[in-house]
């Protein structure tokens, strides 16, 4: 016992002597390094290897840090700590990661084969391009899928081939965008219901895993459902729309797209409609 | 090796000491190959737990069974849920208060109902949304976090941008030139609207008012067991350390972003005013999380029930820690009218582990603790705590004192162990500049140390309470009558206001 004690007493004093690297590293570096992988910065197993009987360098990068990777952030400067409290951090990293490996990361998603992902058709609020940040990213079959956004009330285009990659954004704390894995065929440059029409989202429902989609465009109430064409690259959107009025409709042609509807005359581009067809019409479009 | 193993234990187990003869720790199964990161919890009606997964899903877990029901998916960052009489869910995610319905009777929801959108959205990676919190009335209370110099906005944004600071709109939102107007752009801003703010939703969600604001990263809100709203706020730029608030209506929090979407604000850039000024203006914290000590990213508060834990902790706020092994008991007091608190660790040095983000009490009284690490330091997962109704020996109550404080413990003390308390007290310097160091540390002369006739109070002479200093009472050597050592070992009270 007695040898143990003394040890004891004689580690006490000599941490009440001189700063405790282990509590500063707690209070000052923890938020952003992890022993043996890298989070917001790089882990102490990576500072041994950069450091490694170099403390003044340590030191002086505390005090003045650059910018030194890619996609990673600056770390503040750590002037205030002191420099007798950096070389005491510095002491606690080295003996931490003594003999210690960094984690494999993997670089593909580890969840890519999760059930949710797979599911199709599906949907999915995630930051997208070329939309606004409250974007819906909606999968109609294995080959179909759209961006709507809930911010502009419209649908922003369509595309073919896969679905998204959300594994960008998902991956940390959402700083990037998913990516849309395939072909962008069509795209809507503004609400068939008027450029300017001021619009508010209701949310949506879920048939069959598909999305019905409920706002307001002007003097509008909308209901706009997605679904697959079946065996062939496109979509059918059907709307109901509460009108008293007789209603005309924007579908600019684009090349590549074809588009018919069930309800009105579609002519140039433009679909009119009276109320009664209003009340209920699809569209059909077929993508090259 | 051995010599060395055994002095760890002795000099950890101080503080580590005894957390797992009165507690289990267990971890539940999450589904098989999913993202297991917590965003938020609640308990339905029907017991399930209700978690809402980082990629969106909402689950149903049965604590009878250990099974997992699917019930929605496809939210975006759900970080806060409320679980409803009908069945249905509120889900606050990036773009909106979201209500989760199942129409049909099928056991998921088929319809995602809207609330409330009505604020912007940059693109930025930053701008999380918290909450609902609901009041007495039914009101809805959410909370906004304001985007990071990080990252740039996006060119395509939602709402309103604001003209209020050195970066126009094309600076903020041109990646190219970002490096150079970041620092000008401040390290946490608010161009699009009522981001940094509490807003307060009527309950059917046709009607929004701002009610507060200052919020930078505010990762926790809820009402406690008396109807005040605590917010909690992490360490940052304007925040020396991460700070525990009872919000009230029209109160200004700290961080000055926010402030351009005050109405008539003229003040101009908030974060080129006069910091005296904005010193001013803002409400002090009703407790300081003293970072790396006790938190650096507290998270969720939820309020201990009957019967969960210990008799005298019942009605008690617990709130979470990303960072740190530990959850944070908050213990109130109010002086002169204002509610001021002394934070207690719980469970440091248990099997508990980093990334505590939500947690919500079983009908059995187990609590869940649901894990996440978004990049950050953290973990995932859920722990389920389960307290084994053997008593111990813990802080029960505090109360400020002219001279010093009260403090009523469990169980009856060991007098002889009084002598060991001890008080440091500290300040921190309100700045732009991110976190900051302690400021005027002290270490105070214990004058007196006596004991109540029931062996369970201590009164604590050390002098007058200093007023916006946070004090330490170490009771690390405390021992109770039967010779148990104390769980949760240091309290951290922040004095507002000091008695007369």
């Amino acid at each position: 016992m007695k040898p143990i004690l003394l040890t004891l007493t004689f580690a006490l004093s000599v941490a009440s002597a001189a700063p405790d690297g282990k509590q500063l590293f707690t209070t000052n570096c923890s938020a952003c390094h992890m022993l043996d992988q890298m989070v917001v910065g790089p882990s102490l197993v990576e500072m041994r290897s950069l450091y490694d009987g170099k403390p003044d360098d340590f030191v002086k990068w505390s005090i003045a840090p650059q910018k030194k990777r890619l996609g990673a952030i600056e770390m503040p400067s750590q002037a205030h700590i002191g420099e007798e409290g950096l070389r005491a951090i510095y002491s606690h990293v080295m003996e931490v990661s003594k003999g210690v490996l960094e984690k494999q990361q993997d670089k593909g998603d580890p969840y890519a084969a999760a059930p949710m992902h797979l599911a199709r058709p599906q949907v999915q609020r995630i930051f997208m391009p070329d939309a606004s940040p409250a974007s819906i990213a909606v999968a109609l079959d294995d080959t179909n899928s759209l961006c709507w956004d809930a911010g502009t009330c419209r649908l922003r285009y369509a595309w073919t081939g896969g679905f998204i990659d959300g594994f960008p954004y998902w991956k940390g704390n959402g700083s990037s965008l998913a990516t849309v894995l395939g072909t962008v065929k069509y795209t809507e440059q503004a609400s068939p219901f008027g450029k300017d029409a001021l619009v508010k989202f209701l949310g949506y429902k879920v048939k069959d895993g598909l999305p019905v989609f409920r706002y307001k465009v002007g003097a509008y109430q909308v209901t706009e459902a997605y679904s697959p064409v079946g065996g062939s690259s496109g979509f059918v959107r059907s709307f109901t729309v509460v009108t008293t009025a007789p209603l005309i409709l924007d579908f600019p042609a684009q090349s590549g797209v074809s588009i018919t509807a069930d309800k009105g005359k579609l002519d140039g581009g433009k679909l009119s409609l009276t109320p009664s067809e209003a009340a209920a019409f699809n569209l059909t479009f077929s993508l090259k | 090796m051995k010599t060395a193993t055994f002095l760890a234990w002795i000099t950890l187990g101080a503080a580590a000491f005894g957390w797992t003869e009165h507690f289990t720790f267990e971890n539940i199964a999450t589904p098989p190959g999913m993202d297991p990161q917590v965003g938020a919890m609640d308990r339905m009606p029907d017991g399930r737990i209700a978690v809402a997964f980082h990629r969106g899903e909402v689950m149903f877990y049965n604590p009878a069974d250990g099974s997992w029901k699917l019930f929605a998916t496809g939210l975006q960052e759900p970080l806060g849920m409320l679980a409803e009489a009908d069945g249905s869910v509120l889900v606050m995610q990036r773009a909106e208060l979201t209500r989760l319905k199942d129409t049909d009777g099928d056991g998921s929801a088929d319809e995602y109902e809207t609330v409330f959108d009505d604020f912007g959205m940059s693109g930025n990676y930053h701008e999380f949304a918290y909450g609902p919190a609901r009041d007495a009335e039914g009101n809805l209370f959410i909370v906004l976090g304001v985007a990071s110099y990080y990252a740039p906005m996006a060119e395509e944004i939602r709402g309103e941008f604001s003209e209020i600071g050195q970066v126009d709109f094309k600076g903020m939102t041109s990646a190219e030139t970002w490096e150079k107007n970041m620092n000008a752009a401040g390290r946490m801003y608010a161009r699009v609207k009522w981001r940094g703010w509490v807003l307060k939703i009527s309950p059917d969600g046709k009607t929004m008012e701002p009610y507060a604001s200052g919020f930078r990263s505010p990762n926790g809100i809820g009402f406690d067991a008396k109807g005040r709203l605590l917010i909690t706020d992490n360490q940052g730029d304007w925040r020396p350390t991460s700070p525990l608030y009872d919000v009230r209506q029209g109160g200004f929090y700290g961080h000055p972003a926010s402030l351009v979407w005050q109405k008539g604000w003229n003040g101009g850039d908030p974060r080129l005013m006069d910091v005296a000024k904005l010193d001013a203006m803002q409400v002090p914290a009703a407790g300081l999380f003293p970072q790396g000590e006790l938190a650096n990213s507290p998270t969720w508060p939820v309020i201990i029930p009957q019967g969960a834990f210990p008799e005298g902790m019942a009605g008690q706020t617990v709130i979470g820690e990303m960072n740190q092994p530990n959850l944070v008991r908050v213990l109130d007091d109010e002086v002169r009218g204002v509610f001021q608190t002394a934070l207690v660790p719980m469970f440091d040095g248990s099997p508990l582990g980093l990334g505590n983000n939500r947690m919500v009490f079983g009908e059995d009284g187990s609590m869940y603790v649901g894990k996440t690490a978004l990049s950050w330091p953290g973990s995932m997962g859920i722990t389920r705590i389960k307290w084994n109704r053997k008593p111990f020996l813990s802080l029960e109550k505090i109360k400020a004192l002219p001279e010093g404080f009260s403090l009523r413990f469990s169980q009856p003390l060991d007098a002889s162990t009084l002598k060991t308390l001890t008080v440091k007290r500290h300040t921190y310097q309100y700045h732009e500049a991110y976190g900051a160091p302690k400021k005027n540390e002290e270490l105070l002369e214990v004058a007196g140390a006596t004991l109540s006739e029931d062996g369970m109070t201590v009164t604590l002479v050390i002098g007058a309470l200093e007023e916006k200093y946070l004090h330490l009472i170490d009771m690390t050597g405390l021992l109770s009558k039967e010779g148990g050592k104390i769980l949760g070992n240091k309290a951290w009270y922040h004095v507002v206001k000091a008695p007369e």
